[in-house]
């Protein structure tokens, strides 16, 4: 979450890109829609390899659960 | 970095919000406001080129009046205004101006316009989402960069 960051670049054309950063999985684009919502129409996206990868939140919950087998304590 | 969008800017606003935008944008580009009265008489040799801004949308205000906004800059003037789509319009004058460099300065004031309306609005939007603007920096080609956090 540290390391998350976005940058917005405004062209003296009025053109703007919203770059994110850090931001792994789908939530990137959430972040980069709320701005086009604000701003207006998407021109072009591009996603990269940091977007293919799982959150570090959802890799830790699935190797909790399977501990305990059952049985008298 | 895990994307990257580009995105055009649509101009929604009263007149206060163009009035405020074009305000912005002039005083890095040389031009000044034009005073009510002074050099009002239009040329005849003039020549003129006006540009629309498709991608746009002036609320008419309640009165009805329609308003305009004059700058000028070394006997160019440009004149913004409300056209009857209800689109954001720029005429430019000049004498001894050809249309060609008459259309190209318009496409850089309303570029400057269209960067400062952008700014403002994101800017405000940040603010309301309580969103911490950690540097904001005037690159040397004048593109202006925002970086973000806690969001």
């Amino acid at each position: 979450m540290a390391d998350e960051e976005i940058e917005i670049e405004i062209s003296p054309q009025g053109k703007v890109t919203v770059r994110t950063k850090g931001i792994k999985g789908s939530r990137c684009l959430d972040v980069a829609e709320l701005f086009a919502r604000i701003i207006g129409r998407e021109e072009s996206r591009q996603l990269t390899s940091e977007y293919y990868e799982q959150s570090a939140e959802v890799q830790n919950q699935v190797h909790v659960s399977n501990r305990y087998t059952g049985g008298d304590p | 970095m895990s994307s990257v969008i580009v995105l055009a800017p649509l101009i929604i606003g009263g007149w206060p919000v163009i009035t405020a935008a074009v305000t912005a944008a002039i005083g890095t580009m040389g031009f000044s406001i034009a005073t009510a009265g002074a050099n009002d008489q239009r040329s005849h040799a003039a020549n003129r080129a006006e540009i629309e801004v498709e991608e746009s949308e002036i609320i008419p205000n309640q009165s009805g009046i329609e308003q305009t906004l004059v700058v000028e800059r070394n006997g160019i003037r440009a004149t913004f205004s409300r056209d009857a789509r209800g689109a954001l319009k720029v005429c430019m004058e000049g004498v001894g101006v050809s249309k060609a460099e008459l259309k190209r300065v318009g496409e850089e004031l309303l570029g400057g316009v269209t960067q400062q309306y952008a700014y403002h609005r994101i800017v405000s939007e940040l603010k309301e989402r309580n969103m911490t603007i950690v540097d904001e920096e005037v690159q040397a080609d004048r593109s202006v960069k925002i970086r973000v956090r806690n969001f």
